[in-house]
């Protein structure tokens, strides 16, 4: 194809890009590099301040454990739906596609009615006298955690049944016959030829976890902010305009050092041979 | 092949955690009382009338159709051609470019839509509506590029090289012969892009304004105001279409094309 | 009774099609045994019972003399070459040959000591560190193979395991793998479609159609003497005649037009027919009768070494091979002799399975 023909295809896109996203982000984003004494020291700020970092601290902590618990949950279920024959397999798939369709404030409010203080597990606890007043499992940490995992469990089941589906039968039974067991053969087999989709699964839920805006503002409440309802109320409710663009770069930054730390591990541990 | 009764067991477990609460939000929005109660004391269709009723729900519905046909249109206008010249160009900054197409991906949604606030609407004073299709393009644009690029690299070059051998011009043979064949591929970057604009909040959080509201938005907020069944109500009527595109896609793309 | 043998195995899937029925096979020890036949036939699903893979609806599976039918696979110490080779592609050659060693907690020394001497008996000692996606089709063949008999198995299960490699090769590993079982002598069941290659390494060969062993012998027995139509038309009989028993004289049988053929066996009373080879056909003498009919020639094709003609004769239409120094033209009317030590009366097959015996590949 004739580079002027390739370009002019890419250009309108480019150019998109470039005034909706690019131009933007360097408006905002690059005051914050200059503002206060000496250059970054707003971020400097940032970091120093408890309320800020414990707020930091929570968001990294929720993600972690969200990756992990979908991690935990996801893979077994992803091998179980990937060995299951074709048409099983398709309605297991659909039934993990639709949460993942529904919408995300559905989906939490869920579990406003599962977790409030009026809702069904407090109503159980008191029915056989667990506890004497509702306990608060609403805007806590946990709901936030619940919420994640319940939001992007589908997400990690689906990719890694996308790769386990296409490790062959074969595997399996040629670890057995070496005299693995099932657990072990899993173990030594088919978790190291599915870490790509795990890995990329990983990806997904963490970066979306670390970002994600409805959850933790349905299900955190005022109490427990995390970086993404950090920003809006810097924004929206203190006019704090430029304390936002921070909040929105850390974001960012972290975004990336989450997307290429999880890819280099990928690298190291998948060594196939493909590049020597 | 044999299977593992604990694998099984497991796997249950995890359906019914991800199944049983939207199954409970089913059932309280048939609830005849005041409150949300679980399980309900009496069976009513009331909280459906009251989604149909409240103005809020059909105006920001019909905001929310708009912009995520706009997006996902938009998106495929500028987005196919891109794909494909990804797809085909033997230019060096190939992979680099494709993450400049897939980089919306990469700045989380609230960010997006507080930057094109402060730049669109505070700075060059944009119109709301036009900056939340903007923002909602962000949403739209990384599906069309992964979803019909992937459908490009798959069709044989040589498909295209005998069109032009059979003296049928580039430009022609795009539409004659590549875009017929990437047909599903394109229905299944429309379907998941616009279902994930249409259920976008981050983006439209900042990118509100007087009569431009998008409905999860509207949805959001009402919840947080008040806490009663016509919140589970719409949540049905959302699934009940979500089975129906389900099925729909089903039966045309295969399921899994929503695998995203 | 028999090193390895498999007593009454049924197996069915989805409780209707059944698979294998009352299958029997006896194995000896040290011999290599083939399982040859059609796809669909039940080679591999016999294999794959005695991997452990499935387990049958009923029917013993033993070991000398030990039932294993209930033992799980991981615990039948067999060494198995898949079709598909089955390396793990994110394990070295070294690794995906210590992988059962390592199953078994072996001390590190003797591991190495074990791969190292299996990499050098099948000429992979260079290539230990490579990963499978850097191997060419041969070269994963025999780390396939490696790894099956490095943990020391009592049997060796090879699902067609030439398959995937080209025609070249598949001669020369064949050979390898037969010096290798030999030398090792170690007992092994090897499933193929392939007759040639059967026929070429097999101790013994087990011919099955549709969950059956229709004959089980020597690969020379069955290439002269098959026992059933089926097995006829799958090792190369392609010309079927029509023949009725001669009253009163034993070995003579006649055509409908009333030429007689004297034949090398007797036969009893189930429905037969007479078959042999194109390539065993020949040209009639003058004052020839014995064995005799004569045809019509059709159609010629061009073989090669010879040509091929159908013959048009009263005892059914005839494929004959025959030399290129002289050329018959269509409707040249031949005489055929029917040596009586290749014309073999084969059991008569229902009609209408009949097709499904020119699976010959």
């Amino acid at each position: 194809m004739k580079k002027s023909v390739t370009w002019m295809m890419l250009a309108p896109g480019l150019l998109i890009l470039l005034i909706c996203l690019a131009l933007p982000l360097c408006r905002v984003l690059f005051p914050t590099f200059v503002t206060g004494d000496y250059p970054f020291s707003a971020y400097i700020r940032f970091f120093q301040d408890e309320y800020y970092l414990k707020i930091f601290m929570r968001t990294v902590k929720i993600a972690v454990i969200t990756t992990a618990v979908c991690m935990l949950g996801g893979i077994p279920t992803a091998y179980f739906i990937s060995r299951c024959d074709k048409r099983i397999r398709g309605l297991l798939l659909a039934a993990s596609i639709f949460p993942m369709m529904t919408n995300s404030v559905i989906r939490s409010f869920a579990w406003i009615n599962i977790l409030g203080s009026s809702g069904i597990i407090n109503k159980l606890f008191l029915a056989i006298g667990l506890v004497s007043k509702p306990k608060k499992l609403l805007y806590t940490d946990l709901a936030i955690v619940i919420g994640s995992v319940y939001l992007f469990l589908p997400l990690m089941i689906v990719t890694v049944t996308g790769v386990m589906e296409n490790i062959d039968d074969d595997m399996m039974e040629a670890a057995q016959s070496l005299g693995a067991s099932r657990l072990s053969a899993f173990m030594k087999v088919i978790f190291p030829m599915s870490l790509p989709g795990i890995i990329v699964g990983g990806i997904l839920v963490f970066t979306g976890t670390l970002t994600a805006y409805t959850t933790p503002q349905l299900l955190g409440g005022n109490s427990n902010m995390v970086l993404a309802t950090l920003i809006y109320q810097r924004a929206m409710s203190m006019g704090d305009w430029s304390g936002a663009s921070v909040v929105a770069l850390i974001m960012i930054v972290v975004t990336l050092i989450v997307i290429k730390g999880f890819n280099a591990l990928a690298a190291r541990l998948d060594r196939r041979g493909e590049a020597r | 092949m044999k299977k593992n009764k604990w694998l099984t067991a497991y796997a249950v477990v995890v359906f019914a955690f991800l199944m049983i609460p939207l199954a409970i939000i089913t059932v309280t929005a048939f609830g005849g009382g005041s409150a949300i109660t679980f399980p309900i004391d009496s069976v009513s269709l009331k909280w459906f009338a009251n989604v149909f009723t409240t103005k809020s729900f059909r105006s920001s519905f019909l905001t929310s159709l708009e912009i995520a046909l706009l997006a996902t249109l938009i998106a495929l206008l500028v987005g196919v051609p891109a794909a494909y010249a990804l797809a085909r160009s033997g230019m060096k900054g190939k992979q680099l470019l494709r993450s400049v197409f897939l980089s919306p991906t990469i700045v989380p949604g609230i960010v997006v839509g507080f930057i094109l606030y402060q730049f669109l609407i505070l700075t060059f004073r944009i119109p709301v509506f036009a900056s939340l299709l903007a923002g909602h393009f962000m949403v739209t644009l990384p599906y069309v590029i992964r979803v019909v690029g992937s459908a490009m690299e798959q069709l044989d070059v040589s498909v295209e090289e005998a069109a032009w051998s059979l003296g049928c011009p580039k430009g022609k043979a795009f539409f004659k012969v590549v875009l017929p064949n990437v047909t599903s591929g394109i229905s299944s970057a429309f379907m998941l892009a616009f279902i994930n604009s249409f259920n976008n909040i981050p983006v439209s959080m900042f990118l509100t304004g007087p009569g431009v509201s998008t409905f999860p938005a509207t949805l959001m907020n009402y919840i947080e105001y008040s806490y009663d069944p016509t919140v589970s109500a719409v949540s049905v009527l959302l699934m009940a279409a979500t089975v129906v595109i389900m099925v729909i896609v089903d039966k045309t793309l295969g399921v899994a094309s929503l695998a995203g | 009774m028999a090193f390895m043998t498999l007593d009454q195995i049924d197996v069915s899937y989805d409780k209707k099609k059944q698979i294998l029925k009352g299958l029997d096979l006896a194995v000896e020890k040290g011999e290599l045994v083939s399982l040859l036949g059609p796809s669909g036939c039940g080679k591999t699903t016999t294999l794959r019972v005695v991997a452990g893979f499935i387990e049958p609806q009923s029917g013993t599976f033993t070991l000398e003399g030990e039932d294993l039918t209930k033992v799980p696979v991981h615990k039948r110490n067999f060494g198995i070459v898949f079709q598909s080779y089955a390396l793990f592609p994110h394990l070295s050659v070294y690794d995906n040959v210590a992988f059962g060693l390592r199953t078994r907690k072996m001390a590190k020394d003797v591991i190495d000591q074990k791969v190292k001497a299996i990499l050098e008996v099948c000429g992979l000692a260079e290539l230990a560190e490579r990963f499978p996606k850097e191997m060419s089709g041969g070269q994963r063949q025999r780390v396939a193979l490696a790894r099956a008999l490095v943990i020391e198995p009592k049997l060796l299960l090879l699902d067609e395991p030439l398959s995937n490699l080209d025609a070249k090769l598949r001669i020369s590993m064949r050979v390898e793998i037969k010096r290798l079982q030999k030398k090792l002598g170690i007992t092994t069941l090897f499933v193929t479609h392939d007759q040639e290659e059967c026929f070429s390494i097999s101790d013994k060969v087990a011919i099955m159609d549709q969950g059956v062993i229709e004959q089980y012998d020597t690969p020379e027995s069955i290439y002269k003497r098959p026992a059933t139509e089926f097995v006829a038309r799958f090792i190369g009989f392609e010309n079927f005649l029509d023949l009725r028993p001669s009253r009163g004289a034993e070995h003579i049988f006649k055509a409908p037009d009333g030429s007689s053929f004297c034949v090398d066996m007797d036969w009893g009373g189930e429905p037969f027919v007479g078959t042999i080879r194109p390539d065993d056909i020949r040209l009639a003498g003058r004052g020839q009768k014995d064995n005799v009919i004569s045809g019509v020639v059709g159609v010629r094709t061009f073989l090669g070494k010879s040509y091929q003609y159908e013959v048009e004769t009263a005892a059914g239409a005839l494929k004959v091979n025959m030399d290129t120094e002289h050329v018959f033209q269509e409707g040249d009317t031949v005489r055929l002799y029917l040596p009586e030590d290749k014309l073999v009366l084969v059991q008569k097959q229902e009609q209408q399975l009949k097709t499904q015996g020119s699976g010959l590949s």
